[in-house]
């Protein structure tokens, strides 16, 4: 695949961050491309989270820059950055609580359709927003009550479901953290299939940290591997498979007898 | 389609609801004394209103609603008796209290929302306190402590209005509609994007809302509300003094708000009835009536802080699991734990 | 000049009760003001209707306010200390503040009642301190001694003693705290009975200059201030704020009479934009 003749949706350029005197980031430098999925991993405390915090604008680099689709947006807010196309979930689904299923999405679908409030209040919806939805719905295989309370629902659906908020969003790329984790082995058959989806079918560049090694040997173009906040290898999932760097950083050095 | 006939007949029950609490209200409301207090309560309920956007959607505890009251009751005031030198018709004074006070309210929303919500809430508290002095002293423009009075009468559509009773119908209308308009912003992107900042910031910015300029537009929103609110006051009771914005007051719009509900609009206009008239209806125990007000308050809080419409739902929500757990078939998803 | 310190000491006692609500328990307490009203006719009330001597009365009315404190403590904060809703305790604690300003009303009646000063000159007015050309009410300076002790003591004690500490680890994680051996209820009520007291010492102290009525409780809105401007984070930014809020307004009235309110509100604001940590940072951080 000749990645190199198309831009990269985004590119980090030599990102550090340290907070006190802790590094979370030193000299980080990656690029996801359209429709591509890539895997950021690294044993616990690495920074992956971190790193994904400053992508979305949560928090700010102290040094180094990131472009979205070519754009510098090191010094954009973070609502800016949803707005263009950079879309997230967490470890935790953050949700609403005190509102309904249906307009825990359809906050989604509002960013996805760029409706302004005054259109909103005048009348003007997402037309695609249920057709959307039913496609998702029947690769995540559930149906659910759309007034029902989001709690209502187990741990695992509000997972892969903060995912498709996400989606409904339209986003040019997606950093999804740790959705494996909770999901028993059916969902995350689904997570694989609808993270494909978006990546082929809607050229959506995904970003996705897990701990999981199958998932990520398996769904993965391309690989990043952070070592307290230093990338040490990146790469396809076999040369990553096979570089003694990680094989150190994840396993510990062999005693020398 | 299933969503217009509910929406239709939602419509019908509101409108014979309203022509029937109108000719409640006739027939109850003999002297022109009680007539007052049900207007005055239909005035506070758009102030309960802006509490309802600020603190139930937005999340944000202000009692800036009576400083934004007075504000427009002094407009009014000082528009409709040539005190500048300028003597307006009273219904053209009270219309202009919307985008003058849209804008002072977006301004000072502005600079008080940059603050985190508890301080936030102090900031408003201060703000009410400064403009109770301000309005108590400052004779040229509010009258000082004897206030402002000789407004004139109001004529709308060319019918005079000589007394309560011929303000209660427009009263009426009005806070239905203006109820509707609230409403309606919590169906759309706005009121999601309101109640995302009140819930869970962090999701509301990665979701693209700004939720610093979406506080900010709540509060404008609230302020013209509490404008429009003041400036009704100043046309019906033809005079206006700051001992009627002081920060006592401003507590009482807050728990208006949420004995309905906070969370719902016609809790709103439920909490501003009740708190209005019941210490008329307990005229006897008139002593005692504050002090029951106070320990309801807390009571209120501990047991349904959700308010009566919080109340309401509740029910709803377990008539509906009831027969959702009686039907065969409901919503099992596959793979789930 | 004096005025303004003593008035920033009755801000600093209240204000000190509020953060240490804040802190040990967690809850922003809008009925502060109308705690030391009450305080004020309790201590009135012993005064001259039980006609105690005041040394008896003292430990008295210490003892009423462990009672109000504990009271104070199962009716507003117990029920709501899992409330879904924020905002819900302190909306309960503005019921409460209007309920307390009733209750004293029904109690001792609507006028107000006059306490005399500490210490009195021979025809029973609150005596003055002559110092060149100055004349200083003592009452004032009592209650910047007084106000001033209370303030040390306490902070010794939040800060520096161990049970300062247990009090504090109770509220940020009552569950780790009882893990611990730190029993939480007990040492909540421990806050709420010695903030009572310092309310009421505060009521009893500032009496004899305001007049015991059921609307001294506004004196609170200007600890509020005091406490922002010196910074939610310790007592002693709590007590500064307060001071200064104090010795502002004595100077504002000298300076605006009838604006000293907007003097004091527009400081307050303009703090909250600039310097909205106050004048002292939080230890505590949030995790993002």
């Amino acid at each position: 695949m000749a990645e190199n003749s198309r831009q990269p949706v985004l590119r980090l350029d030599s990102i550090c961050k340290s907070f006190g005197g802790v590094v979370t980031a030193k000299d980080v430098s990656f690029s996801v491309y359209p429709g591509e999925i890539k895997g950021l991993i690294g044993p616990n405390g690495a920074g992956k989270t971190t790193m994904m915090n400053m992508i979305s604008g949560i928090y700010t680099a102290d040094s180094g820059e990131i472009f979205f689709e070519g754009k510098n947006i090191t010094k954009t807010p973070d609502y800016a950055r949803a707005r263009m196309g950079i879309g997230r979930t967490f470890q935790t689904p953050r949700f609403l609580q005190r509102s309904s299923i249906r307009d825990n999405l359809l906050i989604g679908a509002d960013l996805g359709n760029r409706i302004g409030f005054l259109q909103g209040f005048l009348g003007k919806s997402s037309t695609n927003f249920q057709s959307e939805l039913d496609e998702m719905m029947e690769i995540l295989h559930f149906r659910f009550d759309w007034d029902d309370d989001i709690n209502s629902l187990p741990f695992g659906q509000r997972k892969l479901l903060e995912i498709v908020r996400s989606l409904l969003s339209h986003p040019k790329v997606i950093l999804v953290d740790e959705p494996a984790a909770g999901l028993n082995n059916k969902e995350i058959e689904y997570l694989m299939e609808i993270l494909r989806m978006a990546a082929k079918k809607r050229n959506v560049g995904v970003l996705l940290i897990e701990h999981s090694m199958d998932m990520i040997m398996d769904i993965c173009e391309s690989i990043v591997v952070l070592c307290f906040g230093v990338p040490i290898a990146q790469g396809t999932p076999a040369e990553i498979a096979t570089n003694p760097a990680v094989i150190e950083a994840y396993l510990g050095r062999e005693d020398d007898d | 389609m299933k969503n217009t006939k509910k929406t239709c007949l939602k419509g019908i029950l509101l409108l014979l609801g309203t022509i029937a609490f109108y000719f409640v209200v006739r027939r109850v409301c003999t002297s022109l004394y009680t007539m007052m207090v049900v207007n005055i309560a239909l005035i506070y309920t758009l102030i309960a209103y802006s509490v309802s956007v600020m603190l139930g959607m937005g999340g944000e505890l202000s009692f800036a609603g009576i400083t934004f009251m007075g504000g427009g009751a002094f407009l009014v005031a000082n528009l409709t008796t040539s005190r500048l030198g300028l003597q307006l018709p009273p219904i053209a004074a009270f219309l202009l209290t919307i985008p003058f006070f849209a804008i002072i309210g977006f301004v000072v929303g502005l600079i008080l929302l940059r603050l985190k919500s508890t301080f936030f809430t102090f900031s408003t508290i201060a703000l009410v306190q400064m403009s109770y002095t301000i309005y108590n002293n400052y004779k040229p423009l509010f009258g000082g402590p004897d206030g402002i009075a000789g407004i004139p009468t109001t004529t709308l559509f060319g019918l005079k209005m000589m007394d309560y009773y011929d303000w209660f119908p427009w009263l009426l209308g009005f806070a239905v509609l203006i109820g509707l308009f609230i409403n309606r912003i919590r169906t759309t992107p706005m009121g999601r994007s309101l109640a995302s900042c009140r819930d869970n910031e962090t999701a509301a910015r990665v979701l693209g809302v700004n939720v610093y300029m979406t506080k900010v537009l709540a509060f404008t929103i609230a302020a013209v509300l509490s404008a429009m609110a003041g400036g009704l006051y100043a046309l019906q009771t033809k005079f206006v003094s700051a001992d009627m914005f002081t920060y006592a007051s401003s507590t009482k719009y807050i728990i208006m708000a949420m004995i309905g509900g906070v969370q719902s609009t016609i809790g709103a206009f439920i909490g501003a009835l009740i708190v209005q008239v019941l210490p008329q209806l307990l005229k006897s125990f008139e002593g005692y009536l504050q002090l029951f007000w106070g320990v309801s308050i807390v009571l209120l809080m501990v047991f349904m802080p959700e308010g009566i419409a919080g109340i309401f739902r509740a029910t709803v929500r377990r008539m509906k699991n009831k027969k959702k757990k009686t039907a065969v078939e409901g919503g099992v998803p596959d793979g789930g734990k | 000049m004096v005025n303004g310190v003593a008035m920033g000491m009755v801000y600093a006692l209240l204000g000190m009760g509020l953060i240490l609500l804040v802190r040990a328990v967690g809850i922003l307490n809008f009925a502060q003001g109308d705690l030391m009203m009450f305080g004020a006719y309790i201590a009135a009330c012993l005064l001259l209707d039980v006609k105690l001597p005041l040394w008896l009365m003292l430990p008295v009315a210490a003892l009423w306010f462990a009672v109000i404190g504990i009271i104070f403590m199962f009716t507003i904060y117990w029920p709501l200390r899992k409330a879904t809703y924020s905002q819900a305790t302190i909306i309960a604690t503005m019921g409460a503040s209007i309920a307390l300003q009733e209750l004293a009303k029904l109690i001792w009646g609507s006028q107000p009642r006059t306490l005399q000063a500490l210490i009195q000159t021979a025809d029973g007015k609150s005596a003055v301190l002559r110092l060149g050309a100055t004349t200083l009410q003592w009452q004032y300076l009592i209650i910047i001694a007084v106000g001033g002790l209370i303030i040390f003591l306490i902070t010794q004690l939040f800060e520096k003693l161990y049970a300062g500490k247990m009090m504090q680890a109770a509220c940020q994680d009552s569950y780790a705290a009882n893990l611990l051996g730190v029993p939480s209820v007990l040492t909540i009520c421990a806050t709420y009975i010695i903030v009572m007291c310092v309310c009421g010492t505060c009521g009893f102290l500032v009496a004899p200059v305001f007049m015991v009525r059921s609307t001294l409780g506004t004196l609170q809105l200007r600890a509020f201030a005091g406490v922002v401007i010196g910074g939610f984070g310790s007592i002693k930014g709590a007590v500064i704020g307060c001071l200064l809020v104090g010795v502002i307004e004595s100077f504002s009235t000298m300076a605006f009479s009838g604006y000293k309110d907007v003097t004091v509100f527009l400081l307050l604001i303009v703090f909250l934009i600039f310097r909205p940590n106050g004048l002292f940072k939080a230890k505590i951080g949030d995790k993002a």
